[in-house]
């Protein structure tokens, strides 16, 4: 029962893991360097926490838990720098994106641990498969019932999330013609979905006791849930997003997150509904696939708008919160991204007709996240051919 | 019997193509033996087969036969090169100073113990510099090929790859140099002596940087086309591997320095990343096969106990050059003794500077040959078992064996 305590969090605090690829110079695939990487980033030291994941060919960034947009930012750039400096002694290259547009699944290699090991066992191909690259948003509540309210409240908003993180529309070496394409990784696994729609979180710890007993979990890691509580940090989780190309893109959508948060929390403007879940899938999917373009369905008032609509909507009631949080001009840079309809993804597939290859993309894809670090000495040569 | 002409005459004349295909034929079963039953790589193999097929076994392949041969093996030798060059990254070398330390090291010290030894058990300083020049370089066909062959991919594989490139040319550029003391040796002009390790070093640079911007010229004008970008990678190679040699240029450094420059100077990245090494597959196992024909069992006897000097003062040098430096640049704690391990191989290379050297003094290249050719044939087939050694000791072997699903 000691895992499922809900410890509290400083109120509003919020939190990014940030999972990145590693790539070669050469040709711009996936790397198997992660060991390497990590083990350099050991001796030099660095700021939040950097671990390895699921293949050799990724690493996750942690930052610490922050009040305000300013200094997560100033830290996600300092991680970003010592990553960047340990990558170029090694001569590999970082990017950020929610998918390598063109590595082939079956040449990834699964980083030697015994959970990972474990979970190639469990999931066989799927396990290689999920080389793919998201950002976590971790928001700090005060109690387990105000996580289950704000799981299932956000659930309202995941498509804003989808849409304005959305970076991987390569896969496997195609377009995949959707915005993320991600997300279609995830729901091949078994226990991804959404949490059940209970209302407080007694009732919430039961239901996992019962899945415990059922022995089809453990832990809460093995929920691959798009919004999870984490009683352990005393966070609720959002999981839908690609890693943007950008650590300020980053860092924008956190502050979209705690802001949204806040009003949710503090306003408690609508009663949780079953049919939140109604159309839920519906909306995730009009986001993953066609991004600024899709349809928006409220469940509450049922009606259906443009999901751009509903975004910009969403920020003016925001305003108000954005002042007590301070991040009111990180959502002023995402107000203007909605209005110009500008995402990573789209950029993506301009980078890929104005150049001509997919390892071109993949080179862009590394310098946008290299650049502006000092160390890219390496990024800044390739820079002139961009 | 004029009736029956239509019928071929024995002894049927030798054909290149028919000849190509045995080469070919008898390198990829014997290396696939030897991968099967010996768990050793096919190289080794390919070596083995020339062996027996030349002139220290069956003697098919004579002289006149290799004749027939030397242009697959220079068309395969061309694309390791240029392979390799490509590989060759001068921006880390600027960025991690202590990869530059290893390499700068590495080919000092090695050069510094294998004269030095030769020196001590007898050796004519100038043979003995020549040897040693020549032993500073890392076989590109092994390394390249064993790293392909065990999909190797990671900072051993990689540094190996950037080390043997340059080990190359600096060999190259040491024992052309000497060519002035070989020259001054057997009294040749003044001119001679300064001229000709000129021409060779300047005319091939000048030659790799001209069919590189040429490369980078024509796949901007062709644009993002791969089929076409292979074609046109596989047509340059052939063409200056026979500009190189029509002008007793140097086929290695014309190779490296395309290789490397059609990189280094391909700032908008016009070209795009061929795999050329799946077009050359067939030609590399020729390659090998043909060198194991060359290379004779009786040098061995004859240079036997100098060529196990000559093998050991370069492993010691190019070790200790890599230990002191390895720790500080970035991999793993034992990653260095594995480095030196991979750079085990010396370069086939040798064999073709030692014949190189033949036809310009054949009497020096006879003497010379007796220390390098026996290395060569101990490192031809011990190389490549060192090098699969050290890469899937350090784990960058793609094979997944324990737990692959």
């Amino acid at each position: 029962m000691g895992e499922m305590s809900f410890k509290a969090s400083p109120e509003i605090s919020m939190g990014v893991e940030l999972e990145l690829q590693i790539l070669n110079s050469r040709d711009y695939n996936l790397a198997r360097d992660a060991a390497d990487l990590l083990a350099v980033l050991d001796k030099n030291g660095h700021p939040g926490a950097i671990k390895p994941e699921i293949t050799e060919s990724m690493i996750e960034l942690n930052s610490s838990i922050h009040l305000a947009h300013d200094t997560l930012l100033a830290e996600l750039k300092e991680i970003r720098d010592a990553v960047v400096r340990a990558a170029a002694q090694l001569n590999l290259r970082i990017a950020g994106g929610g998918s390598h547009p063109f590595h082939k699944w079956s040449e990834r290699r699964i980083y030697p641990t015994e959970r990972f090991r474990h979970l190639l066992d469990v999931y066989g191909y799927l396990a290689k498969q999920f080389t793919v690259f998201g950002q976590h948003i971790h928001i700090g509540v005060p109690d387990g019932d105000a996580a289950v309210y704000l799981t299932h409240m956000l659930a309202r908003y995941i498509p804003h999330f989808v849409v304005l993180s959305a970076s991987s529309p390569f896969q496997q070496g195609a377009d995949t013609h959707f915005e993320s394409s991600r997300l279609n990784t995830v729901s091949a696994f078994p226990l991804s979905g959404t949490m059940p729609f209970v209302q407080t979180w007694s009732e919430f710890v039961s239901y996992f006791e019962k899945m415990r007993g059922f022995h089809i979990v453990e832990s809460m890691k093995d929920f691959y849930w798009d919004i999870r509580p984490k009683p352990e940090y005393g966070t609720v989780e959002i999981r839908v997003l690609d890693t943007p190309l950008t650590v300020q893109r980053a860092a924008q959508l956190a502050a979209y997150a705690q802001t949204l948060a806040r009003y949710l929390l503090k306003e408690r403007p609508l009663p949780p509904t079953p049919d939140i879940y109604m159309v839920y899938r519906h909306n995730r999917f009009q986001a993953c696939r066609y991004g600024y373009d899709a349809s928006y369905i409220d469940a509450y008032t049922q009606q259906q708008i443009p999901l751009a609509r509903h975004m910009l909507l969403t920020l003016d009631v925001l305003t108000p919160h954005a002042a007590e949080v301070r991040s009111a001009a990180a959502l002023e840079g995402l107000r203007a991204d909605i209005e110009a309809r500008r995402s990573d993804a789209t950029l993506l597939r301009e980078m890929y007709d104005k150049l001509g290859s997919l390892n071109d993309v993949a080179r862009c894809q590394s310098e946008r996240w290299m650049n502006g670090s000092q160390a890219s000495a390496g990024a800044a040569a390739d820079n002139r051919g961009a | 019997m004029p009736q029956f002409s239509f019928l071929p005459q024995f002894p049927l004349p030798a054909n290149p193509l028919a000849l190509f295909g045995v080469l070919l034929l008898a390198g990829a079963l014997v290396g696939e033996l030897t991968r099967r039953v010996l768990n050793l790589p096919r190289i080794t193999g390919y070596v083995l087969i020339g062996l027996a097929l030349g002139a220290s076994g069956l003697n098919v392949l004579d002289a006149r036969m290799l004749g027939f041969s030397r242009v697959f093996l220079d068309i395969g030798l061309g694309l390791v090169l240029f392979e390799l060059g490509r590989r060759l990254d001068l921006d880390w070398f600027k960025r991690d100073h202590w990869l530059a330390a290893i390499a700068i090291s590495e080919i000092v010290l090695s050069f510094g113990c294998m004269f030095g030894a030769l020196v001590w058990f007898g050796i004519a300083p100038l043979y003995a510099s020549v040897a040693a020049a020549i032993g500073v370089s890392s076989s590109p066909a092994i390394v390249l090929l064993v790293a392909r062959e065990l999909n190797a991919e990671g900072q051993v594989t990689e540094r190996a790859l950037n080390l043997v490139a340059l080990n190359s040319v600096a060999a190259f550029v040491l024992a052309t140099m000497l060519l002035s003391w070989i020259h001054r040796e057997y009294h040749a002009s003044w001119t001679v002596m300064m001229l000709h390790p000129l021409y060779i070093l300047l005319g091939s640079a000048c030659a790799g940087l001209l069919a590189s911007a040429v490369v980078i010229a024509l796949a901007t004008w062709i644009g993002k086309r791969i089929e076409l970008h292979a074609a046109l990678l596989v047509a340059m190679v052939a063409l200056m591997i026979g500009a190189a040699e029509a002008l007793k240029l140097s086929v290695l450094i014309v190779m490296l320095i395309f290789g490397a420059l059609v990189r280094n100077l391909d700032s908008a990245h016009a070209l795009m990343p061929v795999d050329i090494g799946r077009f050359g597959q067939v030609f590399f196992i020729v390659l090998f096969v043909t060198t194991g024909a060359i290379l004779k069992v009786g040098d061995l006897i004859a240079g036997g106990a100098i060529a196990a000097v000559y093998i050991a003062a370069r492993f010691v040098g190019k070790s200790i050059g890599v230990l002191t430096f390895a720790h500080l640049s970035g991999i793993k704690p034992g990653s260095g003794g594995l480095l030196s391990i991979a750079l085990a191989p010396m370069s086939g290379i040798a064999i073709a500077m030692t014949y190189s050297a033949d036809s310009v003094y054949p009497e020096f290249g006879a003497k010379l040959a007796t220390i390098v050719l026996a290395a060569a044939l101990i490192l031809e087939l011990a190389g490549p078992v060192a090098v699969q050694f050290a890469l899937r000791r350090a784990g960058e072997a793609q094979e997944e064996t324990t737990w692959a699903r």
